[in-house]
């Protein structure tokens, strides 16, 4: 297990972080596609299976929130960082199904000084793979991590 | 009755509706999906940066979904076709969302794309909206959805 980053000097280009073991049940797409997502391919069998995706899936929008809650909890909450502002591009490459159990991969993809503040800017891929294969890939917008003071 | 790709029109901006965030409805989602400090702790988000406690951008996008779909029920001719995206661009979180704040949405068509290999299904792109009560824009994204493409006898 890799030691988190704590700063924005801990973070450098090419660095991995792979955590999480998220197991999605079929009440949790249920219970979040009748509250955002009330489509027939999240919510009814017989739909789903004649639906483009073939089958029962989540919410794209549960799946990144997902992403989200693996992200704050293993990296994020461990940091000196303060909240992103945004997405640049996320691929919902394939459906999440009931039962799929989800982790994370991230990528660190560009460290940015500020050029006269104290913090810098961290983007990030965040590969959400099933039990199987990637499902997700998310390129936040630059994060503001607080750089070390000591 | 299915809406054909080819059959939509660009523009003109179409109204979803507007939700109020409440506190409990901000920390319930965010003790779920996003536990950071700031959405779940009204202590710990009073010494952030933020100042208090702010909704999670997810939950933020979650809504306009919700609205969307609503929507989606409410002006079509028996079921609504499935949404169905490949994914989404350049979301932003350009204001934060705090407890009693209410958000007005909006979707606009703003763009059509063939796909080389799938002739039978097109994109449809749109510009998606959330605004606060000044009508300044808090939130943004890019979407991109699914249409079936009109074959010989349709």
């Amino acid at each position: 297990m890799m030691d988190s980053p704590v700063h924005f000097e801990d973070f450098y280009v090419g660095q991995r972080f792979t955590f999480g073991h998220y197991e999605l049940t079929q009440e949790e797409v249920f219970e979040f596609a009748r509250e955002f997502d009330p489509q027939a391919h999240h919510l009814d069998e017989q739909a789903a299976d004649d639906s483009m995706l073939r089958g029962l899936s989540a919410s794209g929008w549960q799946v990144g929130a997902i992403a989200m809650r693996l992200c704050a909890e293993h990296l994020l909450n461990k940091t000196k960082a303060a909240g992103g502002a945004g997405v640049e591009e996320c691929r919902w490459l394939k459906p999440v199904r009931p039962g799929d159990i989800l982790r994370m991969e991230v990528e660190i993809l560009e460290v940015t000084p500020h050029p006269r503040r104290p913090v810098g800017f961290v983007k990030m891929a965040w590969n959400l793979f099933n039990q199987h294969e990637q499902v997700t890939r998310i390129v936040t917008t630059p994060v503001i991590a607080t750089r070390d003071a000591a | 009755m299915t809406m054909f790709w080819d059959d939509v029109a660009v523009g003109p901006r179409v109204e979803l509706g507007s939700y109020l965030f409440t506190q409990d409805d901000i920390i319930r989602f965010a003790r779920k999906y996003d536990p950071q400090p700031f959405h779940v702790d009204p202590q710990a988000a009073g010494g952030s940066p933020f100042g208090g406690i702010i909704a999670s951008g997810w939950h933020t996008t979650a809504i306009w979904m919700k609205l969307a779909t609503a929507h989606r029920v409410k002006v079509s001719d028996g079921e609504p076709d499935a949404m169905i995206s490949p994914g989404f661009e350049d979301l932003r979180w350009l204001k934060p969302v705090r407890p009693g704040m209410t958000l007005h949405y909006s979707t606009e068509v703003t763009g059509k794309r063939a796909l080389a290999s799938r002739p039978d299904r097109g994109l449809i792109i749109t510009t998606n909206e959330a605004r606060d009560y000044d009508g300044e824009l808090v939130m943004r994204f890019t979407g991109k959805v699914f249409a079936p493409r009109r074959q010989h006898g349709d």
